[in-house]
């Protein structure tokens, strides 16, 4: 064999071993959740079409370099009066990438006093994470902030 | 699931006065499985077991309620404030998927 064949031959098994994982990776996808669901799709079923304004009224409470995307704490705080003629009738916390963007509705009353809610979410990867704020006259309220996770957390 | 889960509520602070507005938090030892898992010893995918909706009840009226999918960590803790309005007990109650119903309650005593 000369040193020309050999080297094309070496080449052609090393490209094959290269491309064949790439291709197990892809046939062994994520199973898709119960639930799949899209950022886009969320927001406008929350809505029903209205487009939400960001908003600084929203305070959002995240940290930015998640070490554990299993548990990231998430405190939403809105302003607001609470009273009955106006209030904070939901509060909606999206994550985007997720393979189910919604992660909790919570529908409160002027019984709460307080807007607030805080809970902990899994997050898959980096991402962007957003709380839609839904106020007793029937406005959307946004704010997003993003979420650097080193460790996924949805396996 | 057959066993009894352990639930905690915490008002924050403990002692308060008719009126005033404390902070609630309600946790679960809860898998929240999302269905999407496998066991890395037999290597099937984990079913899905999560919480699906959560009630906060105070004195017979829902204060707050919610619709929850599975992306919560394990074991979730809900906290949110509320308005403390006399004597009286604070319910909070979950489903998950499967069915599961779980009731938690506090007695609540404002002072003074």
């Amino acid at each position: 064999m000369q040193r020309r064949d050999f080297f094309k031959k070496v080449g052609a098994v090393a490209a094959v071993g290269a491309v064949m994982p790439a291709m197990s990776f892809a046939a062994d996808a994520k199973p898709v959740g119960p639930n799949a669901m899209s950022f886009k799709t969320a927001v406008d079923t929350i809505t029903g079409g209205k487009a939400p304004k960001a908003s600084k009224k929203i305070k959002l409470k995240l940290p930015e370099i998640a070490e554990n995307g299993a548990v990231v704490p998430v405190t939403v705080e809105v302003e607001s009066p609470m009273t009955d003629a106006d209030y904070v009738k939901a509060i909606h916390v999206l994550a985007g990438k997720n393979s189910n963007a919604r992660c909790i509705d919570v529908n409160l009353t002027p019984a709460n006093g307080k807007a607030m809610f805080a809970t902990r979410i899994k997050l898959g990867g980096t991402q962007e994470v957003s709380a839609l704020v839904e106020l007793s006259n029937g406005d959307f309220l946004i704010a997003s902030q993003s979420v650097k996770v080193t460790i996924g957390g949805c396996g | 699931m057959a066993d009894k889960r352990k639930s905690l509520i915490k008002l924050k602070p403990k002692k308060f006065k008719d009126g005033e507005v404390v902070k609630v938090s309600f946790m679960v030892m809860h898998p929240m499985d999302t269905g999407m898992r496998k066991d890395k010893k037999t290597k099937k995918i984990i079913p899905a077991k999560y919480i699906n909706s959560v009630k906060f009840n105070y004195n017979g009226k829902d204060i707050t309620t919610m619709t929850v999918w599975e992306s919560l960590s394990v074991n979730p803790v809900f906290t949110t404030y509320m308005k403390i309005n006399g004597k009286g007990k604070l319910t909070v109650t979950y489903t998950d998927n499967t069915g599961e119903v779980h009731e938690k309650s506090k007695k609540i005593k404002p002072k003074g």
